[in-house]
């Protein structure tokens, strides 16, 4: 029987690209968790490292007011 | 933890390559075709612990409700579903020079192209619910259920008439083959048990952080 070299390199190539491609795949979500997790952290810590802080509730403007806490 | 593990598992599959491929002899009958046995049956036989593992986590989240119980499960169908995803794939183009085809739909194709189904449907269950509470539940029994095929892939060839050989590892008796494509065999498939501990640690790893950063 011939040895079929091709199917042999299709098989294994075909496995190590797909491993791979997940191993990569795990990579790429945990640096955006990272990320994530950083701006999540930094959000929670207030107003302080902007250098503007938040007026008093009560100098605010109406659009300020409607603001929702942590809004963008 | 997971850094030693993922050394390890790069370090076993090239040992396992170069078994493969230096050590183990050209088949007398298959030639070197046969060479695509020492990914295939590791592939599958790892799918199966995944998926066993897998039931056993739904069946503990079932019972506990445990969030953790419930990472290591969808953990598990992923990877399981990349591995007998490829193992399919690798049985098939094993199939094309040495039985003429690259598809039948013998007894064990076809269990196995139904296990492959039901948990690409187990990781479309979860993503398709909001609610992950609800979507873990749903998927649990779903994954219970879905493990209840895998004695019937294994036994389908001495249940059935197929074009597909028993098995060469897992049956009464042992393997009967010689050492020389022994020894390959169980380097690789200790090369990709490993694998399925990295990869599922560290997606174990990443639902955690994500559950987290989510909350």
């Amino acid at each position: 029987m011939p040895d079929n070299w091709s199917f042999v390199a299709a098989a294994y190539g075909l496995t190590a690209a797909v491993l791979l491609w997940y191993w990569l795949r795990l990579g790429k979500k945990e640096r955006e968790i990272a990320v994530l997790t950083r701006l999540t952290a930094e959000r929670s810590r207030g107003p302080s490292s902007s250098g503007h802080p938040r007026p008093e509730p009560g100098s605010r403007t109406p659009l300020q007011q409607n603001q929702r806490p942590g809004a963008p | 933890m997971v850094r030693v593990l993922g050394w390890l598992s790069a370090a076993a599959l090239a040992v396992g390559l170069v078994m493969a491929f230096g050590v183990a002899p050209r088949e007398v009958t298959q030639g070197n075709v046969q060479r695509i046995m020492y990914v295939h049956v590791p592939l599958i036989i790892a799918s199966y612990v995944a998926f066993g593992v897998l039931a056993v986590a739904s069946l503990v989240y079932l019972i506990r409700r445990d969030p953790r119980a419930d990472r290591v499960a969808h953990a598990s169908g992923e990877i399981g579903v990349m591995f007998v995803g490829l193992g399919i794939a690798t049985g098939s183009i094993w199939g094309k020079p040495t039985w003429g085809t690259w598809w039948t739909w013998d007894a064990r194709l076809t269990t196995v192209a139904i296990l492959f189904v039901m948990y690409v449907g187990y990781l479309l269950l979860r993503a398709m619910i909001d609610d992950s509470e609800r979507a873990a539940r749903y998927a649990a029994v779903l994954g219970i259920v879905a493990a209840l095929d895998i004695p019937l892939v294994h036994f389908s060839v001495y249940w059935w008439r197929t074009l597909h050989q028993p098995p060469s590892l897992m049956k009464p008796g042992g393997f009967t083959g010689s050492s020389s494509i022994l020894w390959p065999l169980l380097v690789n498939l200790v090369a990709f048990m490993i694998l399925y501990a990295y990869l599922a640690a560290r997606r174990v790893r990443l639902l955690r952080a994500e559950a987290e950063a989510t909350a």
